[in-house]
């Protein structure tokens, strides 16, 4: 929700719109990556007002969403454990995995703590040598680099009792992916905000120079995010996709060296399972050799097995940018936020919630 | 509560057990409420407000509280846990005037922090001349709570005589906020996940006797705090006991930067952060700019504003036009509120 300045915002959007309106002939579809701009874009109403040419799909940029089954049930055999505290961001908690939750296994008296950096996970092990303490690592570079920071502490500190369930992901490989999916069919990528700071624009450039597609990157404000659609909307117009960046403010284009080189020190890519998109390669980070120790699967004996996603959910193809979540027979029936079947309907950033909470019903009959 | 309830017969499938959800406000909490309702025939919980009135023109709420931090910027659990049942009375139009207060304390908490706490309960009772007259306390072994559990009934007189509520919505009607939304939420949340947030403060407050100038204003509808669940909740729970539509508009609410901010940071919904001295109005079109004009006469309303109104359309369904202009549900909060990843 942005802060109110000078001038009228919705003249702003308005005129926005025409100009995109008028610039996408034909239509084109646009996949924004990013889970909080899924969210950014429903809770500011602008699907309301993208003229029809333009085609919205969310695509892989929420974090829980692409935590595959196997990697979710890992995290609830780790929670069983007595002697184990569980540090975890707020999202992972209501993720279903085969049969059970974190929530539910907290209220049955799973130590589960919810925290708001790796940091926290850290001090926790730090002021309770008695237990250990695994912080599930979820998240794309946004929050690479702080776990990668912590295991660094850990190992400095000499620490015995803290590990790391590391399910990191990298966003450009799964781009890449779904770029060569013939299914998929895409003219351009809203690009992630949060991410980009981090990698900064390179990462990116194989996409318009091996694909063909138009890249932006998108601030999260209603302004920015239609900048960003009237821009790749004109590199498709004039035949030009590139990687343009309209979040300047935060991104650099050499993104953040400080944090990949401690990203360097501590991971080392390979490939990982994405929901939905199955085995990308190079796409995980994993804990390099050196810091084996901190590495809950290494330590622990806990296996992320190949478990199949429950019957009937469509998640995968959500996630792909092929269905829109009402095509799921699940969607408002069996599979609702208070009792989700998949993580798409769970994650605050999942587009299955999204569309529940902000546009279930279908648009609002507004009169004004 | 860990444990002490479940509903196996009709229990959720694999939630058998109480999560926090569903003590958090949102749609969790209300299945639970209408499973334990369910087995108390005919109860006045039936119509959903926040106190029940009784024959004779008594009107009874009660309320347990547990926040943590005990202590916070702009109140503490003693004066919340009075404000909180006064506020219940309040927007049925009931005048506050007995209190019922029981305390859970655990082994070895200090006794000047609770009398500290019972200070600032006995503040806001002097302050509306409500009578202290029945009690309990118990001290529990330590582990069993965490520090301090309160719990207050407080019993009122009906100064109005045809009773608020949602059914009294009809289209066209005016709603009313009367201060910034999820102030007291946003406060309690910047604690928990350690954020400073300069100037942010709880609105905890008894909103009696400022509700009690507009009790006169004849169009008044309804009126409700936006406590758990926030603003949203409210709006959703009128349109739907109402079978109306609510449009909001995002630029008429008075917003708090401070508060937006931790919102912004946790990934939080504003609009399902609670107040525990804010209200939402609704009032005949025609009598909006009064009602205003009467709440900005307290200091706790100088920010009252309309911020939208009660429709035929959509019935049931909340709507907010944003700040961009395009329009969008508002829905209620499921669970607990969590921060998210990134």
């Amino acid at each position: 929700m942005q802060a109110h300045r000078p001038g009228d915002p919705r003249k702003r959007v308005e005129l926005l719109s025409k100009a995109l309106s008028e610039l996408a002939d034909p239509p084109i579809k646009v996949m924004e990556v990013c889970g909080t701009h899924t969210v950014s874009i429903f809770r500011q109403g602008l699907r309301t007002l993208l003229p029809a040419k333009i085609s919205l799909v969310s695509g892989p940029g929420c974090p829980v969403c692409v935590t595959s089954q196997g990697e979710i049930d890992a995290a609830l055999s780790l929670a069983s454990r007595e002697d184990t505290t569980i540090a975890t961001y707020g999202d992972m908690l209501r993720v279903p995995g085969t049969g059970t939750t974190l929530a539910e296994e907290r209220s049955r008296g799973a130590d589960v703590r919810v925290i708001t950096s790796a940091d926290e996970a850290l001090s926790l092990a730090m002021n309770d040598r008695t237990r250990s303490v695994v912080f599930l690592a979820v998240g794309f570079e946004t929050t690479a680099p702080a776990t990668a920071s912590v295991v660094l502490d850990a190992w400095r500190e000499g620490l015995d009792n803290f590990m790391v369930l590391d399910l990191h992901k990298s966003v450009p490989p799964a781009l890449g992916a779904l770029a060569s999916d013939p299914d998929v069919n895409l003219d351009a990528f809203l690009l992630p905000g949060h991410v980009s700071v981090i990698t900064g624009l390179a990462t990116y450039r194989f996409l318009p120079e091996r694909f063909g597609i138009a890249c932006a990157v998108a601030g999260f404000e209603a302004e920015g995010i239609m900048m960003a659609l009237v821009e790749v909307a004109r590199q498709i117009r004039m035949k030009r996709p590139r990687v343009a960046s309209l979040y300047s403010r935060a991104v650099r284009p050499q993104g953040n060296v400080a944090a990949r080189n401690v990203m360097d020190r501590v991971f080392t890519l390979g490939d990982a399972p994405w929901r939905g998109l199955g085995v990308i390669p190079s796409s995980g980070f994993f804990l390099r050799k050196e810091f084996a120790r901190f590495d809950a699967v290494e330590r622990l004996g806990v296996a992320v097995k190949e478990t199949p996603p429950p019957v009937g959910c469509r998640c995968g193809e959500v996630l792909k940018g092929l269905i829109d979540p009402p095509f799921c027979d699940l969607f408002g029936r069996s599979c609702t936020p208070a009792h989700p079947v998949g993580p798409c309907m769970v994650s605050t950033e999942g587009s299955c919630a999204a569309y529940y909470r902000f546009q279930k019903r279908g648009y609002l009959d507004w009169k004004d | 509560m860990r444990g002490l309830l479940s509903f196996p017969e009709e229990g959720v499938p694999g939630l058998e057990r109480l999560s926090i959800g569903h003590g958090a406000g949102g749609s969790l909490t209300q299945e639970l409420i209408d499973q334990i309702t369910d087995r108390f025939d005919g109860s006045p919980l039936a119509d959903g407000e926040d106190c029940a009135i009784l024959p004779g023109g008594f009107a009874v709420t009660i309320d347990g509280y547990t926040v943590s931090p005990l202590s916070f910027e702009g109140g503490d659990i003693g004066k919340l846990s009075v404000c909180g049942s006064v506020n219940d009375l309040s927007v049925r139009g009931a005048k506050p005037l007995y209190l019922a207060l029981g305390v859970i304390a655990e082994e070895g908490f200090p006794v000047r922090e609770l009398l500290g706490y019972m200070e600032s309960a006995a503040a806001v009772c002097r302050s509306l001349g409500i009578e202290l007259v029945t009690g309990d306390s118990k001290v529990v072994p330590r582990g069993q709570v965490d520090g301090l559990f309160l719990s207050t009934c407080c019993l009122g007189r009906m100064v109005r005589e045809d009773p608020l509520g949602a059914v009294n919505l009809r289209p066209g009607d005016a709603v009313i906020l009367t201060c910034p939304p999820g102030l007291h939420g946003a406060t309690i949340a910047a604690h928990r996940y350690g954020l400073k947030a300069r100037g942010l403060s709880s609105d905890c407050a008894a909103l009696w006797p400022m509700l009690e100038s507009i009790l006169p204003v004849s169009g008044l509808r309804c009126m409700r705090d936006c406590t758990r669940g926030g603003l949203a909740t409210v709006l959703c729970e009128w349109s739907e006991r109402a079978g109306l539509g609510i449009e909001i508009d995002e630029s008429l609410i008075p917003w708090d930067e401070a508060a937006l901010s931790v919102c912004d940071l946790l990934g939080f919904e504003p609009l399902h952060m609670a107040g525990e001295g804010c209200a939402a109005v609704a009032v005949e079109e025609g009598e909006a700019q009064r009602t205003v004009t009467l709440l900005k006469g307290y200091s706790l309303g100088e920010r009252a504003s309309v911020i939208g109104r009660v429709t035929k359309e959509h019935p049931g369904l909340v709507g907010i036009r944003t700040h961009s202009g395009g329009t969008r549900l508002v829905d209620r909060p499921v669970g607990e509120l969590l921060p998210r990843i990134c």
